[in-house]
């Protein structure tokens, strides 16, 4: 499973897999690489409602609190307020700021997913509320509109292409009028 | 002796009280506000009383209630804790008028050391030593320029009637002088309604040290060795120690006598404490006040000297003696408490909430007085300390080992808590080493990020948590949909079966 995750102003790419016996735990910073993590769930178990975790051999006690987006992590007296976000709350984010258009010059994607149409070409002008482009993420198509007047810079992306979470598919110049 | 007592307090203070009267036989009577109705001494105490609702004035200062709860309940005595009305000479006036006892020093005493200015001029009176400055309440510019040059700047103006960081300036240099003495003045009348102010030399690396005294109805007057309090936070104490490391022997013997000599001019009953600010470069202490109840640190001098002070103190208001003498009081091993708060440990806001889990450290030389237990809820009525971790050692250092130790079992969750400063604490050099002053927090920790305050844990361990718990969220909640589907999926097998 996928996450974007936000950790003390630190923003992490996370993916989680679990198989019978390992939590397969992978994450990254902006700056950073991959990081792998192995951890057998024996290592990572729930005794008396606290979650007890040895991580690199050292014995971590552990409440996790939250729910939906953020969760805050309470362990050796110290607490982080962790921000996560699957694919359908990214989706959900992504849409909610209706494709970033009026509060920046681009359009970026809130998740990794599949182009399927592009409604815009370069120079295009667009009004509030129009199509821009289909995105296919989470076995669902999703399409981004316009959210205030703007001219078509260029479009990065074409149907078909893969994308990851974070890059730029439009970016937009406002319109000399 | 008492048959019952009535406690009029709460937290961990009330609990404390409990434990000795239990232990001395005597029935214990809690009283409550709403918002204390889960408290742990109510559920400790043999009876309990609701006073009314959550604000303080309502409730834990509402002395005719509680004097009506205590002839309701036929209290013989009662023990003001700390705080709330255990320094009102209104309270304890009442107890005694209504016939009860108070568990406490004489109203006299309390009148007598509640005024900064006035406790001052009487403890000169007594040649105990105060920081040089005015004697009386400066009247205007000329005086106050007059005796801050006898005295030598840096000086310190102070509302007579002055607290919590109120109407106190620093005046280094004497440009500053007029501003500051009629900010303070301003400030004492705004606050306070009093405008006296007075200047006394400020003290540039000052500690906190403070020594226990001990009077009974017969004379006896005793000291317990001192206390070093120079750990503050927002002037409030949060780490306390017995002995200080910074006081030399001669000095310690030195202030325990003046001590004595300052109870001893007021005839004092009961547990009190002088506090002294210490300056750490010429050894030299000054009177400052005294507190006449018993204080939130005084179980690193139980520690130390081996003495329940509750039980004295219920012993004195009965009218019995004192049940040791000066030469029986010896100063074993060290003792250090942490005041364990529910606060952010850095911006130290108050963080009021429902307590989920919570393991208490136990084992060797380890006191944990606590009041808080997995589901209490912290009301933001009152005072954020929830416990007070307090572990005695042969030497300092196994003491401190044993503090950090004791931290490591600690865990609190669903709140903040300042458990993560008090481990920066004690590994921090200047703790260590015992030259710490009342400016510690503000020069050595205040801005510090949290990662540096959380360098105890990998900071992968707050992601891969929380992700692994988000992972299990939302594979529940498919599980969920799922079997809401094979609802339909049952419905539907039912239609065709009787069709």
């Amino acid at each position: 499973m996928y996450f974007e995750a936000k950790a003390n102003g630190i923003k992490y790419q996370m993916n989680v897999n679990e198989s019978r016996t390992h939590w397969k735990i992978s994450l990254k910073t902006e700056s950073s690489d991959w990081m792998n993590y192995d951890i057998p769930k024996q290592d990572f178990q729930t005794i008396d409602q606290t979650i007890s975790f040895i991580f690199k051999n050292s014995s971590y006690l552990i409440d996790v609190i939250g729910k939906g987006t953020e969760y805050t992590v309470f362990t050796r007296g110290a607490h982080s307020v962790v921000e996560i976000y699957n694919e359908e709350k990214l989706l959900h984010e992504s849409l909610k700021s209706g494709g970033n258009l009026g509060q920046s010059n681009s359009l970026v994607s809130g998740m990794p997913g599949k182009i399927v149409k592009i409604f815009v070409k370069p120079g295009d002008i667009v009004k509030k509320g129009d199509p821009l482009l289909i995105m296919e993420a989470m076995k669902m198509e999703n399409e981004m509109r316009a959210n205030g007047e703007a001219l078509i810079k260029s479009v990065s992306v074409k149907p078909g292409d893969t994308v990851e979470c974070g890059v730029i598919l439009i970016s937009f110049e406002k319109p000399s009028v | 002796m008492f048959e019952k007592i009535l406690i009029a307090n709460r937290g961990e203070i009330a609990v404390r009280i409990i434990r000795t009267c239990r232990e001395l036989g005597i029935l214990t009577v809690a009283v409550y506000s709403d918002a204390d109705r889960n408290g742990f001494h109510v559920m400790l105490a043999d009876e309990a009383y609701h006073i009314g609702p959550a604000p303080s004035r309502e409730s834990y200062l509402n002395i005719e209630k509680i004097i009506q709860v205590a002839q309701k309940a036929k209290a013989q005595a009662i023990h003001p804790g700390y705080g709330f009305l255990s320094e009102s000479p209104a309270f304890a006036k009442a107890v005694n008028d209504a016939g009860i006892a108070f568990i406490g020093p004489t109203v006299e005493n309390i009148l007598a050391m509640g005024d900064k200015l006035a406790s001052r001029e009487l403890m000169k009176k007594a040649q105990v030593p105060t920081v040089p400055g005015s004697q009386d309440a400066i009247k205007n510019l000329q005086e106050a320029e007059q005796v801050a040059n006898q005295i030598g700047y840096p000086i310190i103006i102070k509302a007579s009637a002055g607290g919590g960081g109120k109407g106190i300036r620093v005046v280094h240099d004497p440009k500053e002088l007029s501003s500051a003495l009629r900010a303070c003045q301003s400030e004492g009348l705004n606050y306070f309604k009093d405008d006296r102010v007075f200047i006394e030399r400020f003290i540039q690396n000052p500690k906190h040290i403070e020594v226990q005294v001990f009077g009974d109805t017969h004379g006896n007057v005793v000291h317990l060795y001192e206390r070093e309090c120079s750990m503050q936070r927002r002037h409030q104490k949060l780490i306390e120690e017995s002995p200080s490391p910074s006081v030399p022997t001669q000095v310690r013997e030195k202030m325990g006598q003046v001590a004595v000599t300052a109870a001893k001019s007021i005839q004092y009953v009961g547990a009190g404490t002088i506090e002294f600010i210490f300056d750490n470069n010429t050894k030299e202490f000054f009177f400052m006040e005294m507190n006449t109840r018993l204080q939130v640190e005084h179980p690193v001098t139980e520690l130390v000297v081996g003495l329940d002070l509750v039980k004295e103190q219920i012993r004195v208001a009965a009218g019995k003696p004192l049940s040791f003498r000066q030469e029986d009081v010896k100063q074993s091993g060290h003792s250090i408490e942490l005041r364990i708060c529910a606060e952010d440990p850095i911006t130290f806001t108050p963080s009021p909430g429902v307590i989920r889990r919570y393991r208490t450290p136990q084992g060797p030389f380890v006191r944990l007085d606590n009041c808080a237990y997995p589901g209490y809820e912290v009301p933001i009525h009152y005072d954020p300390m929830i416990a007070k971790l307090i572990t005695w050692g042969k030497t300092r250092e196994e003491c401190i080992r044993r503090l950090q130790r004791a931290l490591a079992e600690y865990m609190c969750t669903g709140i903040k808590s300042n458990i993560v400063l008090h481990k920066n604490i004690l590994v921090h050099p200047t703790f260590l080493d015992g030259t710490y002053t009342t400016q510690f927090i503000d020069q050595q920790v205040a801005g510090k990020e949290q990662r540096e305050l959380f360098m105890f844990v990998d900071e992968h361990v707050f992601l891969i948590a929380a992700a692994i718990t988000a992972y299990n969220d939302a594979k529940s909640r498919d599980v969920s949909e799922y079997n809401l589907a094979s609802h339909w999926r049952k419905l539907g097998r039912l239609r065709q079966l009787r069709s």
